[in-house]
């Protein structure tokens, strides 16, 4: 049996770039487990009504699709996953040990 | 209807006529290339101050009467289509056109410098956007590195 | 290098003066994304995945150590302590915030520098041999022709909303090419006529993405003085006749080929003919005066060779393998050009750390006249050293990190920032770098394989280059799994040539084995040691190399997935 898919909205915040889900009230947070879960047809309306109103808080809302099971809310793509968990690899080049 | 021409905020005084619809006597219409294609003559006869709108994938060869015309409107459908900076320049600097050259469109106020350096004098912006504010782009850059229709000398026959 | 004038100042401290009121107009809500999108992308401003990334111009890779202090500052300022070098010269930041983008761009501006028109539908950073001005093989530097092209072009108003992205890149090397400029939209060599003048071929047409191509030859000889009114009209007939119905379909040499190079010359010509000007030409006062900024630097009288080296070489293994590596003969008797490998494994290839930044610009200062150079391949060039201090130079720099001795060999790898950063990737190609680098981090491997080139792209726009990669990777998604397509027998210089899929896509934990049954099938069929890779693969074709990724039953179709 299939597991059921939810759909949510995500963007990315204006002022820095930062991932964006949109909570079940309305408002964005920067963490995917506060995401609001929706079916298809209503994350696709609610996406095309923040691009239109919400430009300022927001930019480029889009739907997704993704597995939640009450705890945990996990993307069905790689690209989502990355999107929520940040870069695979290392940051910043460590500082050499050795001195100048 | 209020436009912007030679760097000031003025009443539009030419009139978009749209094919099937006749013009009326005193008007400065501004009609469609393809009825002016069909109606050269008849048109300049009875409207001396006479406008043509043309589509963004025209070129000054394509326009009938150039010399004879007060104003060409060139379509921009999409503030991203650059062709029509193209066929302005040409227009200006290639066949000596005099007349208002318009921009019309998606024409929003972070293009207007460089269509103004590309040779058009008049723009009516898309709707909604203030124009009172649009007429500080105009002043944003004192200084260009590169020849256009404003000026034919790039900077380094200016330096 | 070039120093700006007041006309240069002005324009781009009014540019960053322009941008901060469309960035407070945009966080105010005045204008919409869709309106700001190509407005922040002329800036050099992109969305990726996590936050915005800005793409800051190196005109032509070129650097004075008081730019690369100051890129060091915005990087521990502004942004998380790092800068990536790009495949085009240039360095990005990948976690500005668009409140901080316009006092970023003051700060660039001091230096004189900018991020402008590094992105969007316009012509983008004008690069060049990054050995430029040095080389032995050089018949004159293109360092001065970059520049009046960077000036004709910023801000060109009549080009600024071209179908699609617009790439030229300059060479003075007709021996070897290290720009690759039949890879670019418009590419140039500088050449000699058999009347003895100087001039430019003209390519056009050439690009990486869904569509490789091989430029070609528009003009063969184009005097100097006739280079901006040329290239205007090539920009020209672009501008008015390139798709703008498929994003795909929109760069130039879709236009090139469709229309054939005899009717897309026709057409250049014909509008050559009737907007070229007399102010438009070139006057030899204006290249001199250009050119007098590329003036060689206080260069000391030196004996050509130094044999207190070749004493050095026998005592220290690390600094043999990098000066045989990393260090290219310099024009001038007792100079050396020297490559600073950034590569490192554990490293995201191009990566740089402001603390190192720092020190590259102390370096510069004590060994380089003060200057060094972004090169395409995501690594520096120390341009003028005195061959006498390599050794002293080599202990600095590794206690930097960055003395690693793999300047063009197998862990000297190009990677596109991929889907950890990027909104466009469909795979992540920085991993497998990672991997391929950790897996063969052993000189001797590195110098038994020797000369071999691996370039690996996140998507089919190319941004790694894989297309002219020795071994090229291309990520791939199937059903949002990262796949990767390996393909073999790219090569970007002279010689070029587009690289060919092997076989089916393979997957995450398969390609790395791949690429390295690749290399052992080279090293076991090559000719002698004196063979490099791109050679073997021309000389014996792919079957062997299928072979070994796939086994004899299970290449499938080349052309693969």
């Amino acid at each position: 049996m299939a597991i059921p898919t939810h759909w949510i909205v995500t963007a990315n915040f204006t002022e820095d770039g930062a991932v964006a889900w949109r909570r079940a009230d309305g408002s964005w947070s920067r963490r995917l487990a506060d995401a609001g879960l929706l079916e298809e047809a209503a994350a696709k309306a609610t996406a095309a009504e923040a691009a239109q109103t919400e430009q300022r808080e927001i930019s480029d809302p889009y739907v997704i699709e993704v597995h939640a099971d009450g705890t945990t809310i996990d993307p069905l793509t790689a690209r989502e996953r990355i999107r929520a968990d940040g870069p695979t690899i290392r940051l910043r080049r460590p500082d050499p040990g050795a001195s100048r | 209807m209020q436009i912007i021409r030679d760097r000031a905020i003025v009443d539009d005084d030419y009139v978009h006529v749209p094919d099937g619809v006749e013009p009326t006597p005193g008007q400065r219409p501004i009609v469609t290339l393809a009825r002016l294609g069909k109606e050269t003559e008849a048109l300049l006869a009875r409207f001396p101050v006479l406008g043509v709108r043309v589509p963004s994938d025209k070129l000054p060869s394509e326009i009938p009467a150039l010399d004879r015309l007060a104003l060409i409107a060139i379509e921009l459908p999409r503030f991203t289509d650059g062709r029509g900076y193209s066929v302005a320049r040409m227009l200006r600097d290639r066949h000596g056109f005099r007349g208002e050259l318009r921009a019309v469109g998606n024409v929003l106020r972070d293009q207007l410098r460089y269509l103004e350096r590309c040779g058009f004098n008049a723009f009516e912006l898309t709707p909604g956007k203030p124009l009172e504010s649009a007429l500080e782009a105009f002043g944003e850059f004192s200084v260009t590195y590169q020849a256009a229709a404003d000026d034919q000398r790039p900077l380094y026959r200016r330096r | 290098m070039y120093q700006y004038d007041e006309y240069d100042r002005r324009i781009i401290l009014e540019r960053a003066q322009q941008f901060r009121g469309q960035v407070s107009r945009r966080l105010a809500g005045e204008i919409t994304e869709d309106e700001f999108k190509p407005l922040r992308l002329q800036n050099g401003l992109y969305r990726q995945l996590h936050a915005y990334m800005l793409r800051v111009a190196i005109p032509y890779g070129l650097l004075s150590s008081r730019q690369v202090r100051k890129l060091a500052y915005i990087a521990r300022t502004y942004d998380k302590g790092y800068g990536h070098l790009t495949t085009r010269q240039n360095i990005q930041y990948n976690w500005p915030r668009l409140v901080d983008v316009p006092s970023i761009l003051d700060e660039l501006a001091s230096v004189e520098m900018h991020a402008v028109q590094t992105s969007g539908n316009c012509v983008r950073n004008i690069t060049a041999d990054h050995f430029a001005g040095i080389a032995r093989d050089e018949l004159e530097d293109p360092r001065p022709y970059c520049e009046i092209l960077r000036q004709w072009s910023t801000f060109h108003p009549e080009f600024a909303f071209l179908p699609r992205k617009f790439k030229i890149a300059v060479t003075g090397a007709p021996g070897e090419d290290r720009a690759a400029v039949r890879f670019h939209d418009i590419g140039l060599r500088i050449v000699e006529n058999a009347a003895g003048e100087r001039g430019f071929e003209v390519l056009v047409g050439g690009g990486l993405g869904r569509t490789p191509l091989i430029g070609e030859v528009i003009r063969e000889f184009l005097p100097k003085r006739l280079l901006l009114s040329y290239i205007e009209s090539i920009l020209r007939v672009y501008n008015l006749h390139g798709r703008r119905d498929n994003k795909f379909k929109a760069r130039i040499k879709i236009l090139v080929t469709a229309l054939g190079i005899e009717e897309f010359r026709r057409r250049v010509e014909e509008d050559w003919e009737a907007s070229r000007t007399p102010e438009l030409e070139l006057p030899d006062h204006e290249i001199a005066r250009v050119a007098a900024f590329f003036a060689p630097p206080p260069y000391e009288d030196l004996p050509p060779d130094d044999r207190a080296l070749g004493l050095t070489l026998g005592r220290d293994r690390e600094l043999g393998h990098w000066l045989r590596n990393n260090i290219v003969a310099h024009k001038v008797p007792g100079y050396s050009a020297v490559v600073i490998s950034v590569k490192k494994p554990a490293i995201p290839p191009g990566d740089v750390s402001d603390t190192q930044l720092d020190a590259i610009a102390d370096i510069a200062d004590r060994y380089s006249f003060g200057q060094v150079v972004v090169t395409h391949t995501q690594n520096l060039v120390l341009p003028d050293v005195k061959t006498s201090e390599l050794p002293r130079l080599h202990a600095e720099l590794c206690a930097l990190d960055l003395g690693d001795a793999n300047a063009g060999k197998l862990t000297d790898i190009i990677t596109c920032p991929g889907l950890d950063y990027c909104d466009l990737a469909n795979a992540r190609s920085i991993p497998i770098g990672l991997e391929i680098a950790e897996r063969f981090d052993r000189i001797d491997y590195l110098n038994d394989v020797g000369d071999v080139s691996i370039k690996i792209s996140g998507c089919i726009n190319a941004c790694g280059h894989h297309h002219v990669g020795n071994i090229g990777i291309l990520g791939i998604d199937k059903r949002g799994v990262e796949f990767y397509q390996l393909m073999l027998g790219g090569s970007p210089g002279n010689d070029a040539s587009i690289g060919k899929i092997l076989g089916r896509a393979l997957a995450q934990d398969e390609i790395v084995d791949a690429v390295e049954k690749v290399l052992g099938r080279y090293l076991a069929i090559r000719e002698s040691p004196d063979e490099r890779f791109i050679d073997a693969v021309r000389r014996v074709g792919f079957a062997p190399f299928q072979e070994a990724v796939y086994g004899s039953a299970g290449s499938s179709d080349a052309g693969g997935d």
